[in-house]
């Protein structure tokens, strides 16, 4: 446990049904009138922002501009392009509707709008952003994994320099985080399993990271218990509404944990086998977890004994012998992966992703060591550590 | 009050020779310990790294084939590491926090991308493995690196500036 912390979350949460229609009345409050809505084409043509609009206009707000053209991997150009088009509109608030893109998009738009700047890049790093002008901002997830709704840190690429930039701000925090059950009940089965998991990392990593404080366990371990005793049933009728709304409120749970204790070596390792091998984030997260634990193991075997009550439930922790409970975690998790697998194919090993090859090993590793998540990684990992993770994940 | 300002000016007469320390260890080990010396030769070129503490000394380094280089203390960082007061840095200059402990502490901001703040991370945590005693290396490293220079030649370097 760290011996000094910080924590912050001061978004306000609209979370359950009809949330969305109250985004009128907390704009209103925030004294806003003109929005720029945010999203995806994916979305759009899935009728999400449609869903949004038509909550919106209940409330007689109409945005000042709509834009949908958020790609899966934003960049600095896409924001810096969004805070022109707000500004040109005369805009004075953000809605984001969609997944952590379109979020930590949104973050990024008001990053430049709030510095009065023009280009992002100037801005990366953390916590060395003072407030600067307050852009009012509403976000909307539309997955139950990034957790972005309630975290600090916004993750934008750079193509001129082929990386992810990430950028740690308590300013990046939303006014408002909306979770509706209509924005997550046509999520397909093997998003939902993804994401869903990813969220499941969140929580881990933030409960066992050297950041980890007592704040962000309480949000960590009461997210691993609404995500594991809701996934499965997300995935397999994701039109449960109870399943729904407890995914979305254990990913934004999971969330505000990591946003005040951060994530570890699998995030570093997901990040790079994302950046090297375009391997779904989501996924990169199922493959590794369990072999990442067992790594950490030497140093985190108690906290993961203590972590079986919330993903095994009393009962299992209970008839578990404390010495061997962190081990009994750590297959609970397999045990859910190997469910979610079989319902929707989610791959458990690298080969199985069909886009990773033994000789990127050594590019991932080296990419992870930069990554900033390893720094808070409870054990050591340097280059042949990292590949023999990889290579116990690969088959 | 005086006591405390006696305290505050203690510590960041600390810092600046603990920095001046670290610094020339820096340099003297990326020419002999072969993983600094790999991550000097990694460092992208021109790219400098500012380390700042609030009214101490603090330095400017980039990374060369030959090794790390010092800069003029006024140079840019195109990342810098603030520490947010002089007594987090004493922490961090005292072996009582790692920089990674530092880190999560929230003692330090940093502007810039972390990635290229990750290679001085590393190189830190050997360098502090070589400066400090093993007892309190042990306590605040997550791993002890594996030492190829003496301790006392890195001692040397240190007190001769070279």
């Amino acid at each position: 446990m760290s011996a000094y912390y910080e924590f912050q979350l001061p978004s306000k949460i609209l979370s359950g049904d009809e949330a969305l229609e109250h985004i009128p009345h907390e704009l209103e409050g925030l004294g806003a009138r003109r929005p720029l809505l945010l999203s995806d084409e994916g979305l759009e043509r899935a009728g999400m922002v449609k869903t949004v609009l038509a909550a919106l206009a209940q409330g007689g707000l109409a945005p000042a501009e709509v834009f949908c053209h958020i790609p899966p991997d934003s960049s600095i150009g896409v924001v810096n392009d969004i805070a022109g088009r707000y500004r040109a509109a005369g805009c004075d608030s953000l809605i984001a509707v969609g997944g952590g893109s379109v979020i930590d998009t949104a973050k990024g738009v008001g990053m430049v709008l709030a510095q009065a700047g023009e280009d992002l890049l100037s801005q990366s790093g953390c916590e060395v952003l003072p407030r600067g002008e307050h852009v009012p901002f509403v976000a909307v997830p539309t997955t139950a994994g990034t957790g972005s709704e309630a975290t600090i840190v916004a993750v934008v690429a750079n193509p001129a320099e082929k990386v992810k930039l990430e950028f740690l701000s308590y300013h990046l925090l939303p006014d408002v985080a909306v979770l509706d059950p209509r924005m997550t009940e046509t999520l397909p089965p093997r998003i939902t399993a993804s994401t869903g998991f990813d969220a499941l990392v969140h929580a881990i990593e933030a409960a066992t990271c050297l950041q980890r404080n007592p704040v962000s366990d309480a949000f960590a371990e009461k997210a691993m218990e609404q995500i594991v005793q809701n996934l499965p049933t997300a995935v397999r009728n994701g039109r449960d509404k109870q399943a729904r709304m407890a995914m979305a409120n254990g990913s934004l749970l999971a969330g505000a944990a990591f946003s005040n204790s951060m994530v570890g070596l699998v995030h570093a390792i997901g990040h790079a086998l994302g950046g090297v091998c375009q391997v779904a984030h989501g996924d990169a997260m199922t493959i590794l977890l369990p072999a990442v634990m067992k790594y950490n193991l030497s140093a985190c075997a108690q906290r993961y004994g203590e972590l079986l009550l919330p993903l095994g439930g009393p009962a299992l922790y209970a008839s578990t012998p404390a010495r061997l409970r962190g081990e009994r975690a750590i297959q609970c998790l397999v045990e859910l992966r190997r469910q979610l697998s079989a319902l929707t194919g989610l791959p458990t090993t690298l080969e199985a992703t069909g886009k990773v090859s033994k000789g990127d090993f050594t590019a991932v590793a080296t990419t992870a060591l930069n990554d900033g998540a390893i720094i808070v990684n409870p054990v050591e990992a340097d280059l042949e550590d990292i590949i023999g993770i990889l290579e116990e994940v690969w088959a | 009050m005086a006591n405390r300002s006696f305290q505050m000016c203690m510590q960041c007469a600390t810092c600046s020779m603990v920095s001046t320390c670290l610094c020339r260890a820096l340099k003297f080990l990326s020419t002999r310990d072969s993983k600094i010396k790999a991550e000097a030769v990694k460092w992208p070129e021109g790219k400098t790294l500012r380390l700042e503490i609030p009214g101490a000394r603090g330095f400017t380094v980039t990374g060369t084939r030959a090794g790390f280089k010092t800069l003029h203390p006024s140079t840019p960082g195109d990342v810098t590491i603030r520490f947010k007061s002089p007594a987090d840095a004493f922490r961090v200059f005292t072996g009582q926090l790692s920089v990674a402990q530092a880190y999560a502490q929230h003692r330090f901001t940093l502007r810039g991308s972390m990635g290229l703040a990750m290679p001085f991370v590393r190189c830190v945590d050997i360098v502090e493995g070589y400066l400090f005693p093993a007892f309190m290396a042990r306590r605040i490293l997550k791993r002890l690196p594996k030492k190829e220079v003496s301790t006392a030649r890195v001692y040397g370097a240190v007190l001769f500036g070279r």
